[in-house]
């Protein structure tokens, strides 16, 4: 027994790390979808340990300049705060994925309804968190972002007492309480994700629908001990799931640091820089907007002068149906397509929430009459109905591909091109109308590309004809596997290059962010070589996601 | 060469080249008596007893290759650690330290150059600007007299009572030579304005005997300004010290036993505009156990822990009326 062996031994038997209680994981489930929870926690732990690197420089009593001393003097201060926005938006967008992903899976059915619930929770938890995080920053844009957030709960008068309990003094630039409700939100999200991880370990994760078609998806005991163990198989996989979203984290903000004078319209999503502060003459000229992810409030702002009816719209109907829809959604069918008022329902949530972002982020401010508002909102209700009524579960497998006529080439010719001006329409006219008529004729060439790729693609003749299942019974993967052995020695030299650049990066200054970026891929491909190492270690060559 | 087999008129493929080589690996390894394939046990547990065979047997993953994988694995781990090394320099606060003090241009709140002719003669409200650090206040006072008229003030000679030493105030400056600044930081126990604050001649009188904190003024400083022949004060309310205004604030009563630092202003007289270029007298802060401070104003530049150096700019707040309450 070599050395390593032994230490490893040592530490895994005092551990117990052969049996821990996690979740033991079937083949097919090495698949990223089924492990969108765990890139939430990632982004999450890396904002936890970034926010609290920041907390050490912080000063709630100046939080402009102590925004920018963080990013002007402290060593590789704009590294972390820039990848600490970033990781608050990561873990938002992968938050939403998580949400939707599990509500056309069916995931919020018996018996997991609780942990539907924690995690919506979560999700209004980490808006709010990261709307205080975004104000700590004092810039005129946060100002502004406060003063409307503020301004919307004043004008129910029995709602203004929180206000203080809130904000406290942030007008008088006092930040304390601000940063004081920032720590504990992200606390209470720490908290209810305890809850959320063990019982979702508990129930175990949600089997494919090929497996359990039906309500209750869990793996019974007996069939449940025969996966994979959590050690060590689904730790490699996690760590590098967890380093390539750290990668990311870091390598996006920083490299968009050396962006220079974005668009406006482009500036919610991609600026991690802050605006000017509020009392300089600058700040006059800048166009004011909520942080990205609440621009779809923003909009529905200038749909009505009634703020008990935008609250309605906007955060109560949407959070009062996703906490309840495992009560309404009662039927034992986990495919989306059985249940398609509720997959409906999610496409129309999904859609509009991107659409009425990317609205505000547009037309910031601009009122819309409920004309406008019954075209944009109608058409994709009109074309999810329409889409839904028509489509069937897939039952068999053996599909019959189906010739083109010509008649339908034309057609489809003629919607791309429609496509295509649609969109050209809309980069230069970005309005409400140009959105939807490119959405719609979008979504016209998405489904008639789907039907042509397949005459396209194939080299089957165009004729009706069964197509015969071809069963490539690969009895290896040993080529690939040599591939992804030379990969990892080449990634190795790679990562040894980088790390010793970085070394020579100035901590503060034009040059400091480079650090974020190489740091950010040195993460990304940790996590690719480990990625690659379960991938030559513990891929079975029957594995097939499902 | 792939294996193949033609059906009507076209060609299909079975297996691949290296699919038919590893199948002729795999029975070889099958047959050799030291390795043979237990069919038995196969019944028994089904293909992942051959998976875990071929992996074991047939080219897949072995002990020493496993090794070496995983020797890359904590190479490329090992070697981020060393490239998170540098970034842990963010753990370190940056320590600001001025090499030399600015020439800093008086603004206004909005950023506007502040004119010395407009500054107000004996304002009771507190006038202070950073400087040559931020987070070190210093008074702005345009002096007057009884009657608030601008006065000129002198050159003059200010003595340490600690030390004995002395050094040379240069005087006001403006277009009456009647503007001077000190060191806000109250030499004998640090504190800062409000407490420490300027009184103008209407308020050194007996009715501030009893006025409320921090307004106050003890009888011996009022004592000392009649000896002294100063109608206006500068006094600490948090102990009592006194000092002069109109002699590059040397000390009039205890307990401080060191004169408020003078900040070296410059009047450019075609603009109007005011610059601080330096300071003179003690060091804002003592050095030392004993509290005796350098004689030398740089030499807190030095060790200064408080704050960055202020520029080329600083702003003049005149936000506090201290008599405002009472």
């Amino acid at each position: 027994m070599s050395g390593s062996k032994r230490i490893s031994g040592w530490f895994s038997e005092r551990l117990k790390l052969e049996d821990l209680p996690f979740f033991k994981t079937p083949d097919y489930m090495y698949h990223v979808n089924e492990w969108l929870g765990a890139l939430v926690a990632a982004s999450f732990i890396y904002t936890i340990i970034s926010g609290l690197i920041l907390l050490l420089y912080y000063n709630p009593e100046a939080g402009y300049q102590s925004t920018e001393a963080i990013i002007q003097q402290v060593p590789y201060g704009s590294v972390v705060l820039y990848s600490h926005l970033y990781g608050a938006y990561a873990m938002i967008i992968l938050a939403y994925v998580h949400m939707f992903r599990n509500y056309f899976a069916g995931a919020y059915k018996r018996p997991r309804e609780l942990l539907w619930i924690l995690g919506v929770l979560m999700l209004v938890l980490t808006l709010g968190a990261s709307f205080l995080g975004y104000s700590l920053i004092g810039d005129a844009l946060a100002v502004s972002a406060v003063d409307v957030g503020a301004g919307i709960i004043t004008s129910i008068p029995q709602l203004s007492f929180l206000i203080p309990i809130i904000f406290g003094n942030y007008d008088t630039g006092d930040y304390e309480r601000v940063l004081a409700m920032h720590i504990i939100l992200v606390a209470l999200i720490g908290l209810l994700f305890v809850f959320h991880f063990f019982l979702a370990e508990q129930y175990g994760m949600m089997p494919s629908r090929k497996v359990k078609p039906k309500v209750p998806a869990v793996y019974t005991k007996e069939e449940w001990s025969r996966f994979n163990p959590w050690w060590p198989r689904n730790f490699v996989y996690m760590s590098s799931l967890i380093f390539i979203t750290w990668g990311f984290i870091l390598a996006v903000p920083n490299a968009l640091a050396y962006l220079n004078g974005l668009p406006q319209f482009l500036n919610p999503f991609m600026n991690p820089k802050p605006a000017p502060p509020p009392n300089s003459p600058a700040a006059a000229h800048i166009t004011t907007y909520p942080p990205w992810f609440f621009l779809f409030l923003y909009k529905i702002a200038d749909f009505t002068s009634d703020v008990v009816v935008f609250l309605l719209i906007g955060v109560i109907i949407p959070l009062v149906y996703l906490v309840l829809v495992p009560f309404i959604d009662r039927s034992d069918e986990l495919h989306p397509l059985r249940r398609k008022v509720f997959t409906g329902i999610g496409i129309l949530m999904m859609t509009y929430l991107i659409q009425t972002s990317l609205w505000g982020d547009l037309a910031p401010g601009v009122e819309v009459s409920v004309k406008e508002q019954v075209v944009a909102y109608l058409i994709p209700a009109i074309i999810v109905a329409l889409g839904l009524t028509f489509m069937k579960p897939l039952e068999n497998q053996g599909k019959v591909i189906k010739g083109t006529s010509p008649l339908t080439s034309i057609l489809f010719v003629i919607v791309a091109m429609l496509f295509a001006g649609a969109w050209v329409e809309l980069l230069q006219y970005p309005s409400a109308f140009t959105f939807a008529v490119t959405a719609f004729f979008g979504s016209l060439f998405y489904l008639g590309a789907k039907e042509m790729s397949k005459v396209v693609l194939t080299s089957v003749p165009n004729r009706a004809l069964p197509e015969t299942r071809q069963a490539t019974v690969s009895t290896s993967n040993e080529t690939k596997k040599k591939f992804a052995e030379i990969l990892m020695s080449l990634l190795f030299i790679l990562v040894v290059i980088l790390v010793a650049q970085m070394w020579t990066i100035p901590p503060t200054g034009y040059a400091s962010n480079l650090f974020g970026v190489d740091l950010g891929l040195v993460f990304l491909m940790l996590g690719e070589a480990i990625s690659l190492y379960h991938y030559v270690v513990y891929k079975k060559p029957n594995e097939v996601v499902e | 060469m792939p294996l193949k087999f033609r059906l009507g008129n076209g060609e299909k493929g079975v297996l691949r080249t290296s699919d038919l080589l590893f199948i002729q690996k795999m029975l070889k390894t099958m047959r050799n008596p030291k390795t043979r394939f237990d069919s038995r046990e196969f019944v028994e547990k089904g293909e992942d007893y051959l998976f875990n065979y071929v992996g074991k047997n047939v080219g897949g993953v072995d002990e020493g290759r496993r090794n070496f994988l995983k020797g890359i694995v904590i190479g490329i781990a090992a070697a981020t650690v060393v490239g998170v090394v540098p970034g842990l320099r963010v753990l370190v606060p940056p320590v600001q330290q001025a090499s030399g003090f600015p020439k800093s241009l008086l603004t206004d709140s909005s950023g506007n150059p502040v004119k010395a002719s407009s500054v107000p003669v004996n304002s009771p409200i507190i006038m202070l600007f950073e400087y040559p650090l931020t987070g070190e206040p210093n008074f702005l006072i345009n002096l007057g007299d009884k009657d608030n008229n601008p006065v000129a003030i002198a050159p003059v000679e200010v003595t340490v009572p600690q030390t004995g030493k002395s050094y040379k105030f240069p005087g006001g400056v403006g277009p009456k030579n009647s503007i001077v600044a000190y060191s806000a930081i109250c030499q004998h126990l640090g504190c800062t304005p409000p407490y420490i604050h300027f009184y103008p001649p209407n308020y050194v009188g007996p009715s501030q005997l009893t006025a409320p904190e921090p307004d106050t003024l003890t009888a011996q400083a009022l004592l000392a300004a009649k000896q002294a022949n100063v109608p206006a004060l500068i006094h600490c309310d948090c102990h009592g010290s006194t000092y002069d205004p109109y002699r590059g604030a040397a000390v009039l009563t205890g307990p401080t036993v060191r004169p408020l630092p003078a900040v070296l202003l410059e009047w450019d007289n075609s603009t109007d505009y005011l610059y601080a270029i330096g300071a003179i007298g003690v060091a804002t802060y003592p050095e030392g156990a004993d509290g005796t401070p350098s004689q030398d104003p740089n030499s807190d530049l030095n060790t200064s822990q408080f704050g960055s150096s202020v520029g080329d700019k600083t702003q003049l707040q005149a936000s506090t009326n201290p008599f405002s309450g009472s």
